[in-house]
């Protein structure tokens, strides 16, 4: 494996699932790639495909009857061709996950450091003691107090901050190179959610593993991600190192993103604006791109052409699947960037306005 | 937990006090046969009923009756004589309860087993052949009633009367103590009969519990950490499924101890329910009273063993 | 699916085979003259024709019975299963041989009772050589004789007949249990019985009663003290068997265990020849409880087995198809009878044409096929029945020529006739009170009890029908004079002994009405001219004398229509291949265990 070679690398997968009401396109032909030690938020809504991803990675997606094509390399192995038995041993091995809700994702039976010692027995045949003092390690590093006494109890006698604290430890017990994180901060109140990321960003230096963290909070990955995948209804629909990526988002998804978040750097005044209308169903998605009924730009060939995921111009490691002209979405964005709204934006470039407005077209 | 296990028992005493009470008023109120008639044949003098009475105590005043029934069950631990035999009725029930608890208990395990076995494989082949197949089968045994799927047994299997000859027929019961081998086989056809019903419930409750639990997140998480999928469902799926068996269990096991009268009969086994069932129709008013008395008993320990399993199951129960 | 549909058939299919074995089909029963009373299908034993000698000694008899027995002691006995037992177990003074109902052997007693002073003096000689088990071991005396009388007056010991027999001894009316006067041992083995009334004819038929077996007071009055007596859970034998005792005499727990099993063993002190019983068997292991239709099958697949209820309808089917000659049907004797009682003292029934209306217009043979039909039950045509003196004198099967009597099926023609004459021109009742008829709730009674309002509708009655448990029919309505009720179509009567009046007297006779205790007159059947006439046969003596007197009131009875009989019992039982069974005719035909022996 040469050192140029991602930890990661994702080729054109795609994931459906079979349902009495119809195909579930759930990842629709997507590529991307994680360095050694670097950190991939993947963004997007809920349903847009993202969770999907990660464990379709993990090989979960697999048991409930997915049709998984395309390829996961990982360390140069393609893990969509491994065996069930094969990718066991990366599961929780090489690659970790935690989850958004750290309650219902711990068994509520057992107690925590019994959880902990199932996890690291599951890859080591160290003794139950050996097992049991590796659990109190744990969650002493992911900063839990009196480690000793939390690993004899039961995840309801902890806090939500402390639960996902051990979930974490959980996960860090065979040191991942991979650590995927979906919504790991949603369930949590502010405060403890800032916590969580910084023990992240912590353990990633001492850890030096890479990390994939899932959020429709483009603010969790602000500080934290070196790349940025924006996720749309099965498809990264934009794509850049985060500092790009903030610095001049593309797509009107992003632009929507962007809006809906409040921003540590924005002013208190700043309004918070929803993108109208909710993610299309992914058994019959809109025709054209997909996002074309929620865009506020939208033209009337949009609903018909489906645009690629494309480098910007002059920008090479900065993709993005929008059919509007650069130069206009620069503007736009410019527009936006200065506080107008979607509809002042759209008149002062001169565009005209959708066939039906967005929200009604969602109806 | 002791606190409270403490206080149920003091209210079990109460409800088995409010059992003897009700037991008095349904046996003096409702129209049952006159013991004291039914002991003095058929030709007689009001004589010979009011001497009658007055040996069996039922010239005194049904208060007066069931204060000294009191006195006599918790200064003496006393149940009474029974009319018929003249035998004392505690001695009868310790008699009778080995053969009762070794038909409930050894049928626990047989249904258990089977129902829990079943209820996972249907579980994770959900939908499929052997599912339904299950499932159907499930359905017509719940349905069966448990004499008639005795008589089938018989007729069937029995050593004596079957089709195929296989197992030890009605009336081969020993206990346990005079001949454990014998004991066993006698029981084999007992034991299926009474678990057929009770493990078509359980595999129907197994199987509805393990595909939700499947479902649940912390499944997730097993996967995610690398289980084998057979570690996955045995220890984190059936943890959680099985918790609803054993409030059931707890409560089917005490139900079914005072009331296998059916079984019993077709199987000829001298059990509790045989006992309680034949006082009935004598109007053996003690018998029946300490039967029914002894079937509250059980339930109400059902129900607090229930509780304090369920507390060390799930340690999210706590009692105060 | 093919498995799910797989493994209903097989289910299916078992439960129609175990189906149609248990079932049978209804094709082929009854191949006797059924015109006939008395007659069995052919190929089945009755007790009349049983061989009573030359059984191979030895062997153990397995008995089943689904029902328990109620009371052991000989002091209480009063069940037929119960009987079973104490005539095994205890020598009474007097017993019936298996075969017959009218005449007693003596059996304790050494030969017939001296009856003297005009019916008031019985004196009876009692057998030497005969001992007690043990733990008591020691020769019986009259004096045992005298304390098992004693002690039937005991409220502990609580004797469910012994007014209705014994009222006459002197001294008996006010005993509770200690000496009685009138029962003396006027030498070691001489019993004397002085009577204040002249009814020794009674006295002495009804010591084929257990009460009669002796008792020895120095063992048993500690048991008799308890409220109420433990003497049964000790008892000593006198017959060829005991119940298993431990080395204390207890009973209770070793050979008798309530609703569970019995064992007889031998008694080591019987001596044979003192006794008419060959008593073939070493052991009877008795299993109380189990299914009709499980224990009725093992007995009949099995050996050594006898079932000591009557079999379940199915057995009894399959018995008669496949198993004749291990059946054996009592008719007549001590199987009992089923009538219809009407209400003589109260309400419109007081009028005799209604009754005899009510006679005439019912369907018996009807009824006695909803009770399992001509194999278990001979229609009843009048009051004294088979195997009692009197019977062919009273008219033997086909009773009584009179009009409503010779329509088995039921003739509305006749029972207009007499409606007409009870003063109902139109041929239904006018009146305008309502019937109450309480009958048996559990099948087949149930079916008889409605047939039976279903008449009383038809002739013009307004009904109501009150369907109870068996035992509550009895003790809250039928045998409670004040309860007034009209119609009890499901009651019945089984005679203590082989005696006419045992037959007649107590449901019929007025004088014997029990105002506030356990009525058996349930047609309250008070006519005075018939009470008269009783009271005078009471004294007869002489089986055939007996016969005479009791067959003229048996026909006034009749004249009276005072209740409408349908039934002569016939009582079916089952054997094993291997058993050579006695029946006992006496106690409507179940099985005699000291007559009894393998093959």
């Amino acid at each position: 494996m040469s050192a140029a070679e991602p930890l990661l690398r994702v080729e054109d997968l795609r994931v459906e699932f079979a349902t009495e009401d119809g195909v579930v396109h759930a990842v629709d032909g997507i590529t991307y790639e994680v360095a050694r030690g670097r950190t991939l938020g993947i963004v997007g809504e809920s349903g847009s495909g993202k969770t999907v991803t990660a464990m379709t990675t993990l090989g979960l997606t697999r048991m409930q009857g997915a049709q998984i094509s395309g390829r996961i390399f990982f360390e140069g192995k393609d893990l969509v061709a491994l065996s069930d038995g094969e990718l066991r041993t990366i599961r929780g091995n090489e690659i970790a996950m935690i989850f958004q809700d750290p309650l219902s994702s711990l068994h509520p039976l057992f107690r925590v450091g019994d959880q902990l010692v199932e996890a690291i027995r599951a890859h080591r045949d160290v003794s139950k003691a050996a097992a049991r003092e590796r659990a109190i390690e744990l969650l002493g590093l992911v900063g839990i107090p009196d480690p000793a006494r939390r690993v004899r109890e039961y995840p309801h006698e902890i806090s939500g901050g402390m639960r996902q604290r051990a979930m974490i430890g959980m996960a860090l017990a065979n040191e991942p190179k991979l650590l995927i994180a979906d919504e790991p901060t949603t369930a949590l109140d502010v405060t403890v959610q800032a916590q969580i990321l910084e023990l992240l960003e912590r353990l990633q230096r001492e850890l030096d593993m890479a990390i994939v963290i899932i959020t429709h909070d483009l603010g969790v990955v602000a500080e934290m991600a070196d790349d940025i995948a924006v996720m749309y209804a099965g498809r990264i629909v934009e794509s850049a190192s985060a500092k790009v990526l903030f610095g001049g988002p593309e797509h009107p998804y992003t632009w929507g993103l962007l809006r809906s978040i409040p921003r540590l750097t924005g002013s208190r005044e700043e309004q918070l604006v929803p993108i109208p209308g909710t993610p299309p169903s992914l058994i019959s998605r809109p025709s054209g791109c997909h996002f074309h009924p929620r865009c506020p730009y939208a033209q009337p060939d949009h609903s018909r052409i489906d645009p690629q995921l494309e480098p910007v111009p002059g920008e090479p490691s900065h993709h993005a699947a929008c059919l509007l002209d650069a130069s206009l979405r620069a503007r736009l964005w410019a527009e936006l960037h200065g506080g107008a709204t979607p509809e002042e934006a759209r008149a002062s470039v001169g565009l005209p306005a959708p066939e039906t407005p967005p929200a009604e077209a969602l109806r | 937990m002791s606190r409270y296990v403490i206080r149920r028992l003091l209210w079990g005493v109460v409800l088995l006090i409010v059992v003897v009470a009700l037991l008095f008023v349904m046996f003096y109120v409702l129209p049952t046969a006159d013991p004291a008639k039914l002991r003095a044949g058929r030709l007689q003098s009001p004589k010979i009923i009011a001497e009658i009475r007055h040996t069996y105590g039922l010239d005194k005043s049904v208060p007066e009756q069931f204060w000294l029934y009191l006195k006599n069950l918790f200064l003496h631990f006393n149940l009474g004589y029974s009319f018929y035999s003249n035998a004392p009725v505690k001695e009868l029930i310790l008699d009778r309860l080995p053969a009762t608890l070794s038909l409930v208990i050894g049928g626990a395990i047989v249904w258990v087993v089977t129902g829990v076995g079943v209820g996972i494989i249907s579980a994770r082949r959900a939908g499929s052949r052997l599912d339904r197949a299950s499932m159907g089968t499930a359905l017509v045994l719940v349905s069966a009633p448990e004499y008639w799927l005795g008589l089938l047994a018989l007729y069937l299997f029995a050593a004596d009367i079957g089709v195929v000859r296989i197992f030890p027929g009605a009336g081969s019961y020993v206990p346990l103590s005079s001949d454990p081998v014998k004991w066993f086989t006698s029981l084999i056809l007992p034991w299926l009969v009474v678990a057929a019903g009770q493990a078509a419930i359980y595999a129907r409750l197994i199987r509805g519990g393990l595909i939700e639990t499947m479902g649940d997140d912390y499944i997730r998480t097993a996967r995610a950490k690398g289980l084998p999928e057979r570690t996955v469902v045995l220890r984190h799926g059936l943890r959680s499924a099985v918790n609803p068996v054993v409030t059931i269990l707890g409560l089917d096991i005490g139900v079914l101890l005072g009331s296998s009268v059916l079984v019993e009969t077709v199987f000829n086994i001298p059990g509790i329910g045989r006992l309680n069932y034949t006082a009935i129709t004598h109007a053996d008013f003690p018998i029946v009273q300490g039967t029914v008395l002894l079937a509250a008993l059980l339930i109400v320990v059902a129900n607090i063993l229930v509780d304090i399993a369920y507390a060390y199951l799930d340690p999210r129960v706590r009692y105060s | 699916m093919r498995s799910l549909r797989t493994i209903l058939l097989v289910v299916l299919t078992a439960a129609l085979a175990a189906g149609l074995a248990a079932c049978g089909s209804s094709s082929s029963s009854s191949g006797g003259n059924a015109t006939t009373g008395g007659a069995v299908p052919a190929g089945v034993q009755t007790p009349l024709t049983q061989s009573l000698t030359g059984g191979k000694r030895g062997g153990v008899l397995n008995e089943v019975q689904a029902e328990d027995f109620e009371h052991l002691d000989p002091g209480q006995s009063y069940f037929q299963i119960d009987y079973q037992i104490t005539s095994a177990t205890q020598r009474s003074l007097f017993s019936y041989l298996p075969n017959t109902f009218k005449e007693a052997t003596p059996d304790l007693a050494e030969g017939p009772a001296t009856i003297s002073e005009g019916n008031k003096l019985i004196t009876i000689k009692i057998r030497k050589g005969v001992h007690f088990s043990p733990p008591v071991n020691r020769e019986v005396t009259a004096a045992d004789e005298v304390y098992a009388i004693d002690r039937v007056a005991n409220p502990n010991v609580a004797n469910p007949y012994y007014l209705g027999y014994l009222e006459s001894v002197e001294g008996m009316k006010a005993a509770k249990g200690g000496p009685i006067p009138g029962v003396k041992a006027t030498g070691k083995y001489t019993l004397q019985i002085k009577l204040t009334e002249p009814q020794a004819p009674i006295v002495v038929a009804s010591m084929v009663l257990p009460y009669s077996a002796p008792v020895p007071e120095e063992y048993a009055k500690k048991f008799d003290a308890k409220k109420p007596s433990e003497y049964g859970n000790y008892m000593v034998a006198t017959g060829p068997y005991m119940l298993k005792a431990n080395g204390e005499g207890k009973i209770l727990g070793t050979g008798y265990q309530p609703g569970k099993s019995a064992t007889l063993v031998r008694n080591p002190n019987w001596n044979a020849s003192t006794d008419h019983r060959p008593a073939y068997l070493t052991q009877i292991n008795i299993s109380i409880g189990g299914d009709p239709n499980v224990i009725g099958r093992q007995v009949l697949e099995g050996s050594s087995m006898v079932q000591s209820d009557s079999p379940a309808a199915p057995i009894l089917k399959l018995a008669l198809q496949q198993h004749r000659s291990q059946l054996v049907i009592s008719a007549g004797g001590g199987a009992g009878d089923r009538y219809i009682a009407v209400n003589n003292s109260d309400g419109p029934f007081k009028n005799v044409n209604l009754r005899k209306a009510l006679w005439a217009a019912t369907d018996r043979e009807a009824l006695n096929k909803l009770r399992g039909g001509k194999t278990v039950a001979d229609l009843m045509t009048h009051y004294l029945w088979n195997g009692i003196s009197g019977f062919e004198e009273a008219g033997g099967y086909p009773g009584p020529q009179v009009d409503y009597n010779m329509h088995p099926q039921g003739d509305m023609a006749v029972a207009e006739k007499y409606m007409k004459l009870a003063g109902y021109p139109g041929g239904k009742y006018t009146g305008s009170e309502t019937i109450q008829v309480v009958g048996d709730s559990s099948a087949p009674a149930n079916n008889v009890a409605e047939a039976v309002n279903q008449t009383l509708r038809t002739l013009g009655f307004k009904t109501s029908l009150n369907l109870v448990e068996h035992t509550v029919m009895y003790s809250k309505y039928c045998g409670v004079v004040s309860e007034k009720i009209d119609v009890c179509p499901n009651v019945g009567w089984v005679p203590d002994f082989g005696d006419p009046q045992a037959v007649l007297d107590v449901p019929f006779n007025g004088n014997l009405i029990v105002q506030n205790g356990t009525n058996s007159n349930w047609g309250l059947v008070n006519h005075p001219k018939i009470n008269a006439a009783m009271e005078a046969a009471t004294k007869v003596v002489g089986a055939k004398a007996r016969g005479e007197a009791w067959a003229k009131i048996d026909r006034e009875l009749v004249e009276e229509a005072v209740v409408v009989p349908y039934q002569w019992a016939k009582e079916p039982y089952i054997e094993s291949k291997n058993v050579a069974g006695v029946s006992q005719y006496w106690n409507s035909g179940t099985w005699d265990y000291s007559y009894t022996s393998l093959k």
